[in-house]
Formats: structure tokens, sequence, C-alpha cells
């Protein structure tokens, strides 16, 4: 087939539309609610579709990662540093002490995040190298154990990276609306694309490895490769889900390592649907809602007066309860739904979609 | 600390300690590894709950905290059973990424139910000998390390009893072979899976109790031991308890080595990179065979 063939099958195809509708319906909606709050979350959302994404992708070629927090962080780091001393750079070359926000500096941001992307890939390529051999917990714990040591070696680079303390992002696109539209349109491209090579010779290539890795090499897949190949796209757009990141919660520093991270991106391909495409988004939607409600001054005052008393220790309920649930609706899911919420969604939708049908067929 | 010849030496003592620490620990993932093909992220956090466990106990009740160990080990080795027979029982034999996502929810409820439970901040447990030691020209060793490495030689004793010389142990050796074939032979694999789950969690909850006496420690405490006793079973060879403990002891003495002469910021990130180092060379650990 040729690309053009396969694009245009690609286009037709159900999944794609529905693709389309979702990014259409999430474009439309801060014009409908401008309220701050829902914003931050809807950006926080394109942000984590990315990174659930990016995980996804690599997840398809048979390789769990347990430290994608390493490239997430790398990602940030070099986009905020990067970004912050081209926009000083700039800004001195155009004789002021401030670079105004405007045109220039939403290149000057995308670049950055690209930069960051690419920094993150080349050291996916490197980690990638060591991981090519390693399977199920191995390469788990390796790839663990690499978020542990970027941590480490932040801190002790911290001339470079100001890590330990962190360091205020640059404010190159205003926060708000604009910031959501740049988020968007990256989660729009990143996601497309990733979705694209899913579906293309690589992508059966990837397919072949995670059913059957032996099988793949008989039959002349070098899958060396091509886990190569996912492991340095998969690092690149973790990198910029990591870039939007740094950027959007406007401080970058060490604890963007931390584990929880690195789980975030696999509990939320987890609960959406391993291996689909709308999977990770329905769990970043999932993840970040239960978080972001969780975190609301209302609802902590509220789950201080009623569970208060019961946990005297805990100042604020809210996070660990969060985490709480979050762990239990893992472990549902996992157990009674091991392919996630997309197909329930799905089957949801058709049951819809008869109901409706039915009605039609015989009017009351 | 400045690097003089007892700050090795108590390096070395402290290396020990938290080895015996490592060494229960990794022996009760091997344990159940090798009995039931699992791995399970989650142990280290049964490490923590015992810890917080022995800790109350010892608090409410004014109990010696030794003995407040053996309680929280039966507390512990029943939990164990619950988490076997609710949720790893039901991915057994389906994708190995399962049982990571498995643990993974565990790590999560565990975490925050015990930071819902018993607070954020770190505790210490008190024990009968705390603020004694023996001193030793230049270095004071306290009691509690002493202890903490004789009740891990007894327990180590007891364990490799009850494999070695009871019915049950036989019938966990069997299973471990092939358990198939044990099934064959008339043993319930069921029940087996779930004693063996019940002694790695006991074997946690004593490595929990003894590091709550020796270190603070906080609801995520769990973590790092866990992988820190996965990288000693890689190293040190699937289902050999003699590889546990040579390199439980090795992990912990370059752990503690790498804190006295690079910071204390090094002592995992050494960890990690001697178990990334050994399996880059070797994918299938020192001692692993090929394959599975």
């Amino acid at each position: 087939m040729t690309l053009k063939q396969q694009l245009t099958k690609l286009v037709r195809s159900k999944s794609f539309l529905f693709l389309i509708a979702v990014f259409a319906v999430l474009a439309l909606l801060p014009v409908l609610i401008s309220d701050n709050f829902f914003l931050t979350i809807l950006t926080l959302i394109t942000i984590f579709s990315i990174y659930a994404t990016s995980w996804n992708f690599l997840a398809n070629s048979g390789q769990g990662s347990l430290g994608h927090a390493l490239f997430l962080g790398i990602g940030g780091f070099a986009a905020a540093l990067i970004g912050s001393s081209i926009a000083t750079a700039t800004a001195n070359f155009l004789g002021s002490t401030q670079l105004t926000v405007g045109v220039l500096s939403v290149a000057i941001q995308v670049l950055s995040l690209l930069l960051g992307g690419l920094l993150s890939a080349g050291i996916g390529l490197l980690i990638g190298l060591a991981c090519v051999r390693l399977k199920a917990w191995y390469l788990a714990m390796v790839t663990f154990g690499f978020s542990v040591i970027a941590a480490t070696l932040s801190s002790q680079f911290d001339a470079i990276t100001q890590g330990i303390n962190g360091f205020p992002t640059t404010t190159l696109v205003t926060r708000g609306l604009p910031f959501y539209i740049l988020a968007l349109t990256f989660a729009v491209v990143s996601i497309s694309t990733m979705y694209l090579i899913t579906k293309s010779r690589i992508g059966m290539a990837f397919k072949a490895i995670h059913g059957n890795e032996p099988e793949a090499k008989m039959i002349g897949i070098n899958t060396a490769k091509y886990k190569l190949i996912a492991f340095v796209i998969s690092t690149f757009f973790a990198g910029i889900s990591g870039g939007l990141y740094a950027y959007f919660i406007r401080l970058i520093d060490n604890s963007v390592f931390s584990p929880l991270n690195s789980f975030t991106p696999l509990i939320m391909t987890v609960i959406g649907g391993l291996g689909t495409v709308v999977g990770p988004i329905i769990g970043a939607v999932f993840l970040v809602s239960i978080q972001q409600l969780l975190a609301l001054p209302s609802v902590v005052d509220s789950l201080r007066v009623s569970l208060g008393p019961f946990f005297p220790e805990v100042s604020n309920v809210g996070a660990p309860l969060s985490f709480l649930i979050i762990g239990i609706i893992l472990l549902v899911i996992v157990i009674f739904a091991p392919k996630g919420l997309e197909p329930q969604l799905r089957k949801l939708y058709g049951y819809v979609v008869k109901m409706l049908q039915d009605k039609e067929a015989k009017p009351s | 600390m400045e690097i003089t010849a007892p700050a090795v030496i108590l390096t070395l003592v402290w290396g020990v300690a938290i080895g015996c620490v490592y060494i229960l620990l990794a022996t009760g993932l091997n344990l159940i590894f090798g009995v039931m093909k699992l791995v399970n992220f989650a142990h280290g956090q049964l490490l923590m709950i015992s810890a917080f466990l022995t800790w109350t106990i010892s608090v409410a009740s004014g109990m010696n905290a030794y003995l407040a160990i053996i309680i929280s080990m039966i507390v512990v080795a029943i939990l164990g059973v619950g988490v076997e027979r609710l949720t790893f029982r039901r991915v057994l034999g389906t994708d190995k990424l399962n049982e990571i996502f498995v643990s993974l929810g565990l790590i999560y409820i565990f975490e925050n139910a015990a930071m819902l439970i018993w607070g954020p901040h770190s505790k210490q447990i008190v024990s009968p000998f705390s603020g004694m030691s023996f001193a030793l020209p230049g270095i004071s060793l306290s009691y509690d390390r002493v202890v903490a490495v004789l009740v891990v030689v007894a327990t180590l004793a007891a364990f490799g009893l009850l494999i070695k010389k009871t019915k049950i142990g036989l019938a966990m050796r069997a299973t471990s072979q092939r358990n198939t074939t044990a099934m064959l032979m008339g043993i319930n694999v069921e029940k087996i899976y779930m004693i063996t789950f019940a002694i790695g969690a006991a074997l946690a909850a004593v490595a929990g109790g003894l590091y709550g006496i020796i270190f603070s420690f906080d609801y995520q405490v769990g973590a790092m031991p866990t992988i820190i006793a996965f990288a000693i079973i890689i190293m040190g060879g699937l289902g050999s308890i003699k590889g546990a403990i040579v390199g439980g002891l090795l992990y912990g003495i370059a752990e503690q080595l790498a804190t006295l002469f690079l910071g204390g910021i090094w002592g995992s990130a050494v960890a990690f990179a001697l178990l990334i180092v050994v399996l880059v060379i070797r994918p299938n650990g020192i001692f692993g065979e090929k394959g599975e």
C-alpha cells in the first residue's frame, strides 16, 4: 500500500473520526465554559494525554517502562532552561531586559519544547540501547533505576539544573486560553503522529514483537531495531509533555523525577485501555479530574469537616484519599476489566445507539 | 562524616544491619517468586505496614518492641493471605504486565491508607535497648543493631528448617519445580500459594519491625527496600537463599559506603547503577537461566 492509500484508509476509519470529534469537543469546551479551574483541568488533561500516550506507545512494542518520569523531567528541565536562556538572549538583542509575550515568545517556547523533546529522545536512545535485551520486570526495574539516578545527578549538578530548590519557568505564552490552545495543538499533533506510526508498517512490527518476540525475530523482524525506535519516539513525546508540564506549573525541580510521575502514565493507560488510542486520553481525563476535584479548596474543607476526626494525623485528607481511590480503581480494573474503560464505553455507546434506534423503529 | 578507620568500620556495621533487612525482604520475594512465579512489587509496603503496626502495638500496650514484632508478623501474614486471594490469584497466569499493575495498585492503597491512619510524619519504634551501646575503641555499636542481626539469623534458620524439613516445605519445593506435577501428586497448589504468600509477608513483617527499631520510617519507606531486594534476587540468583544472603550484605555495605564517600543522596543511585550494569551485561541476572 502506498502512503497515500494508507492515509485515506486512516482518515476514513471510525476511530480516527472519533479522535477528531474528541479534539473538536476539547477545543470548543473552554469557549463555552470560561472558568479558570476548568481550564486548568483541561490543560493538565491535554498534557497528560500526550504523556500517557507516549507510555502506551512504548507498551505497544512490549516494553513496560516504570521510569518514564525521567523523560518527563529531562524534557521539562531542558525546555525550561533553553527557553529562559533564549528568551533572555533575545531580549538583550532587542535591547530590553525582558521579553514581552508575543509571536516571538511563542516561537521560542515551541522551539524549546521541541529541543527538550529531542534531548529526551537522545537520552532515550542511550537508555533504550541498555534496555533492548530486557524483559518485563527487569526492564521495569532498570527504567525505574534510571529515573532514581537522574534525580541524584540533578541534585549533584545543582549548579546547572538548580534542581534541588527548583526554578520558575519563564512565561512565554499567557496562561489560560492561549496556553491551553498551544498544549492542545501539541497534543493533537503528537497523538495523531503516534497513532499513524502505530498503524504503519513500523507499528505492525511493534505489534508482532509485543505478541511474541522470538516469533517476530523468526519472521525476519529486527526486534532490537524496532524496540529502539519505539523507545526513541516514546521518549521524544514524553519529553515534549514534560516541557509543557514545566511551563504550565511554572516551576521545575527534582520532584518531577518522582516515582509517582512514572506511575501516572501507566495508571492512566491501564484505566483507559492498554493498547488503544483513546485509552490513555480517557485515563488522563479520569485521573486528572479525580485529583483536581479532591484538591479543590471547598472539597478539601468539607473533607476536613467530615473525615478529619477519623484521621487526626492528617491535615489534608484530599490528596491521600485521591491516591487511595486511584489505587482501588486500578485494582478493580486490572482484575475485573483488564482491557480498561475503553471497551466498556464502547459497549455503552453501542447500547445507547441501539436504544435510540429501537425508539425510532416503533414510535409510541 | 569524616573518613577515618572507625567511621569506615561503623559504616560496615551499618551496612550489615541494613543488609539484614534487605536479606529478609529478598528471601520473602524470592520464595514467592520461586513458588508462584510472581513478583510482588508491593512487598516493601508490607514492611512499612509492619513497622507502623509494631510501633502502634508497642506504644499502645507498652509491650516490648521485639515481642510486638511477633504480633505484627501474624497480622501481616493474614494481610498477605488476603492480598493473595483477592488480587494476585485473579491475575496469575495472565499477562506478566498485570502483576506489575496489581502491585502498583496495592502500593497506592497501602501507602495512602497508612498515611491516612498514621500521618505523614516519620516515627521510630522505641526498643528496650534504646540508647544502649557497646563502647569499643573509637566506635559505639548500639545493642539494637546487634540484636537485629541475631533476629535475622534466627528467622532465616527457622525459615530454612521449614523449607527443608517439613512437609509443607516439601510441598512448596515441589510446587516451585513444576506446579502441574505437584498438583498431580496430590498437593493443593492453591493452598501452597496461600501459605507461601503468608510466609513471605511474615518475613517482610520481621524486616519491617527491625527497620522501625533501627531507623526512623514514614509511609513511603517501603519502595526503596523492595527494589533493592529485587536487585539482590536478580544478582544473587533466583531461588537461592545463599545468594540472597551474600547479595543482601553486599548491597547493604555498598549502599552505606557510597553514602559515606559520595554523600547521602548517592546511596540508592549506586544501588541502581549496580543493578543496571549487571542486567545490561546479563539480561537474566547473574545466575538466571536463559529464557525465563
